[in-house]
């Protein structure tokens, strides 16, 4: 038996439940909304990070480079701001921090998330941060200033600090928790020792449950000594100044770098490139317009260990040891004390019979020259009489390339592994070089390939070698001291760096000296630049080195130098790009840092001679 | 009547309302899960259960058109053997091995089958044969009372529920006498609040297990079970209108079981109070036309199915939602044709494809 009558009463029990449970949800979804819509938002604690100070920078004397300061720094808390207060502290803001556009503060109202920095307020007095802190929202925290102490002195080693972008992220992950994060040099080399272990600041709902203050980043200690570091920069201001008075360039002189490299240790006392910049402008951050003017000038590059140059003259030192050691000077001489007669040019005869005459830089010729003499006055048909050998003994051999095997011995080609980013390698050119840039980079090679000439151009730097002047310093270093090393600025580096000992004779190392010797006293190239020095020029030594360029590019200026034959301490290398002669810009330059490096008296940088 | 030849999709051969509603709820349930894809932190592949779902649609659709071919004459006839054949599967289940800590599903292979989804519709089945026959009550009641401990020791308390309550519905609509019903109302309550004081107090009893007293407690207790209470937040965001064609988007609210017994959650979250009434209204436009049943028919058999169908849907509905805004402790059902879910897909296509055969018996098409 079914019974209808009972069944509309179960389908009236049936409604009433579901209109109850209508109604609980209509209390749900719309009238009690707003309450779960903000247990929703408080049931999540969320961690706001503040960035650590970092670690200080240090020179040799214990001189604070860079260093960071705790100031107090205003921060707004989003989760009490709503449609209600939003206008009181946006016009707060406008109020107190006038260099935010107004533009700027309807976005930051508008992105802002948890905790966010408005800006510094240690100039506001006492009173001033009692009535920011009256409103709800503002909190107050330490925030690391970092302060460069020696400004444009010491840009391209320390670098400097910007926000990190999502590169950075993928680099340092742990720049997700800061607000800094080095760009460049030491900044951004010594990034993970230099960062600190943030500060954290719990939020459960809009309050602040926990805070763990930040931990500051460890201090480094560095080899640069700031005090060289200005007399090079000073030198080398003044060495640009004469290059701009003396040579006719189409282009003003800018570009140039100083390096002073401890030739025992590796360590770098001094680097200087120009044009520099000043890093503290970008703690406050940077106008669009500066960056842009310091960007075109290159101020950013640190020459120095990115400059790519033909070496010229000053590579002239990697066939000086190739000779010596393999027993190949010139045809017809065995020993470094065989002579040439230098004409002046030589005549290179080809395969297909054509001849090609190399003009030295000297019309009349050096005369009779041995390999001192070569060095001392940079005859470039001595060297190219090697290479002919070279070519001649060895072409299409394993052998052919062993010039480019000496120079990739001394580092060239290669990077030196300072400690400072962005470093560049340059290129050694040889036979395979020149196949791959035949597909790669047709404009650069003729088609014919590799050449005898190209081997010519080679031994006295130039062609298509590009060298930085870090690697010269540190190839020198390596023929003084029979040891390769990677340079370093930071000293606590110095214990683990990857040594190559060499089988260099002491022999060779006092002919080396002497013949570095050679080139600063009388008849060598460096002399008008050294004589000033009088008897103390007895004990220096150097390389010019005077490197062509394409187009209407003026020559490259290089110099070498140590500061003592009998125990040398330090490597000087100096180039200015465009400066000319190496002789008449670099070699006087460096001569003034080398009077620094011995302590004697210095004389103002002066135009030396022209040669090469 | 009984031997009336059954075209497939003819007007003669299927009640077309009740295939297109069956369909479009199936539709509904396929756009609730494609939204899912906007929720953040789901553990599985959205792809994935869309896809399953879609294959259960096809696949308890063709349910449906079998079950269009089984006269309600052969039901009837093989309802006796039917519910045996469900007790004895709900007794093999106690001797699986437990899943998750219950022993609810026969695992075959790459599906689990749910038998007490089945057992639901099949009693509604059985009860409506015994009752049209004026079969003894007190034996009845017994059998029942039996296929109910046996669901409850799985344990799985939202299904005993739901088939005391069904069971209980359709008692009513006998021609019981109401003291009896009272009586027996008044003895199950009782029954439901012993087993928890024992269970609560005796270890090892598995009359209602820790699993269930764990839950019940947590329930009687001020606070709300954090599923539920996580899934009551994710219904309040979801507003008037919910949040699907509106940008804001909500991770930080935990919701467990996203696709199955708490659909309706995501879907109110979606969706909004209208959504729901839509949803509602249309389970209640479908209850009106099928109680059409009980004027039209002369059969005892057809009208207590019906109403037992009814009382099934609409108690189920209830529960889960009751379950998943926290008015009730969470029993684990599934929402009729919205949930993930193949056993219980099938299940309702049974129902359905039952219903659509009781009204084509009436000559009622549309």
């Amino acid at each position: 038996m079914f019974l209808n009558k009972r069944y509309n009463f179960l389908a009236l029990l049936l409604i009433g439940l579901f209109i109850y449970i209508a109604s609980f949800l209509f209390d749900l979804q719309v009238l009690s909304r707003a309450t779960a819509l903000s247990t929703i938002d408080k049931q999540t604690s969320d961690t706001f990070y503040l960035t650590a100070p970092r670690g200080d920078i240090f020179d040799d004397k214990n001189e604070r480079l860079a260093t960071s300061s705790m100031e107090p720094h205003l921060f707004l808390n989003f989760r009490k701001i709503d449609e209600n207060n939003s206008q009181i502290y946006q016009q707060f803001i406008r109020y107190n921090f006038p260099e935010f556009g107004q533009n700027e503060i309807t976005n930051f109202f508008v992105d802002g998330n948890n905790i966010e920095l408005v800006g510094n307020i240690s100039t506001f007095s006492a009173t001033e941060r009692q009535k920011l802190l009256e409103l709800d929202a503002f909190e107050i925290f330490d925030f690391p200033i970092r302060k460069y102490n020696y400004d444009n002195l010491t840009s391209h080693i320390i670098g400097y600090v910007g926000k990190p972008t999502s590169d950075d992220f993928e680099e340092f992950p742990h720049t997700k928790k800061s607000l800094q994060v080095g760009k460049n040099g030491l900044e951004k080399f010594y990034e993970n020792t230099l960062t600190g272990l943030p500060g954290e600041i719990t939020l459960k709902g809009n309050e602040i449950i926990e805070y763990i203050p930040p931990q500051k980043g460890e201090d480094i200690y560095i080899s640069l000594n700031i005090e060289t570091q200005n007399i090079v920069k000073n030198s080398l201001l003044q060495g640009i100044e004469l290059a701009n008075e003396n040579e006719q360039t189409k282009n003003k002189v800018i570009r140039s770098a100083s390096i002073v490299l401890d030739v025992n240790t590796g360590a770098i006392v001094s680097m200087v490139s120009l044009p520099d910049f000043n890093p503290n402008q970008f703690v406050d951050g940077i106008s669009n317009q500066d960056f842009e003017q310091l960007n075109r000038i290159q101020a950013f590059n640190n020459f120095a260990i990115q400059g790519l140059y033909p070496p010229g003259s000053v590579f002239k030192v990697v066939s000086y040891w190739l000779a010596e050691n393999e027993g190949l000077f010139p045809e017809g001489l065995n020993s470094r004390r065989g002579r040439i007669d230098c004409k002046g040019s030589l005549s290179f005869g080809f395969d297909d019979g054509s001849q090609q005459v190399y003009q030295d830089w000297k019309e009349d010729g050096h005369g009779r020259v041995n390999l001192s003499s070569a060095m001392q006055q940079s005859c470039n048909v001595y060297f190219w009489d090697i290479a002919l050998n070279i070519w001649r003994t060895y072409e299409g051999t394993q052998n052919e390339s062993i010039l480019q095997n000496y120079a990739k011995d001394l580092g060239f080609g290669e990077l030196t592994n300072i400690d400072l980013p962005f470093e560049r390698n340059g290129i050694i050119p040889d036979r395979e070089v020149f196949e791959d840039w035949t597909i790669s980079r047709p404009d650069l090679v003729r088609p014919e390939g590799w050449l005898g000439g190209d081997l010519m151009n080679l031994i006295i730097g130039q062609g298509a070698i590009t060298v930085t002047p870090i690697q010269v310093a540190n190839a020198y270093k390596t023929l003084l001291t029979s040891t390769y090393s990677s340079p370093y600025l930071n000293i606590e580096t110095s214990d683990n760096l990857k040594l190559k000992k060499y089988n260099i004779s002491d022999d060779f190392i006092d002919f080396l000296k002497n013949d570095l010797n050679l080139v600063t006293n009388k008849n060598g190239t460096a002399y008008a630049a050294f004589e000033i020095m009088g008897r103390k020029a007895n004990d220096i030594g150097g390389k010019t080195g005077t490197a062509q360029n394409p187009g209407e590019k003026n020559n490259t200026s290089w110099f070498v130098g140590i500061d003592s034959v009998k125990d040398p301490k330090y490597v000087v290398v100096t180039v200015v790009e465009e400066g000319g002669s190496g002789s008449a810009i670099a070699a006087p330059i460096s001569r003034r840092i080398i009077q620094h490096l011995i302590g004697s008296d210095l004389t103002p940088v002066r135009y030396g001679e022209i040669t090469e | 009547m009984n031997n009336r030849k059954i075209t497939l999709l003819g007007p003669q051969g299927t009640n077309i309302f009740i295939f297109l509603i069956f369909l479009f709820f199936n539709f509904i349930s396929w756009f609730t899960l494609y939204t899912l894809t906007d929720f953040q932190g789901l553990e599985f592949e959205v792809d994935n259960i869309l896809t399953r779902q879609v294959v259960f649609s096809i696949l308890s659709v063709i349910v449906f058109f079998l079950l269009t071919y089984l006269s309600i004459e052969n039901l009837q006839r093989y309802a006796n053997f039917l519910f045996f054949v469900i007790v004895s599967l709900l007794g093999a289940l106690l001797f699986t091995q437990p899943k998750l800590g219950v022993r609810r599903w026969f695992d075959l292979g790459p599906i689990d089958v749910q038998p007490s989804e089945f057992a639901k519709v099949i009693i509604v089945v059985f009860v409506a044969n015994l009752l049209s026959k004026n079969f003894n009550k007190g034996i009845l009641i017994s059998l029942i009372f039996g296929t109910v401990l046996l669901i409850n020791f799985q344990p799985d308390l939202g299904t005993a529920l739901i088939i005391s309550f069904v069971f209980l519905s359709m008692l009513l609509l006998s021609n019981i006498k109401l003291r009896y019903m009272s009586l027996l109302l008044i003895f199950g309550v009782s029954l439901f609040f012993i087993f928890l004081e024992i269970g609560s107090r005796v270890d090892n009893v598995n009359l209602v297990t820790q699993y269930q007293i764990s839950r019940l407690n947590e329930f009687f207790s001020s606070d709300l079970d954090f599923s539920q209470s996580q899934s009551r937040l994710l219904i309040s965001s979801g507003g008037l209108f919910g949040q699907y064609f509106v940008a804001e988007n909500i991770d930080k609210v935990f919701v467990p079981v996203e696709t199955t017994d708490f659909i309706f959650a995501a879907f109110a979250y979606n969706f909004g109070f209208f959504g729901i009434l839509f949803l509602i209204g249309l389970w209640g436009l479908l209850f009106s036309r099928l109680g059409r049943i009980l004027t039209v028919s002369n059969s005892d058999f057809d009208k207590f199915v019906i109403a037992g169908f009814i009382a099934l849907l609409s108690f189920q509905i209830i529960i889960n939602i009751s379950t998943v805004v926290g008015l009730i402790p969470v029993t684990g059902l599934p929402f009729p044709l919205l949930s993930l879910g193949g056993s219980s897909m099938v299940s309702i296509a049974f129902i359905f494809g039952i219903t659509n055969r009781i009204f084509i018996e009436n000559n009622i098409t549309i």
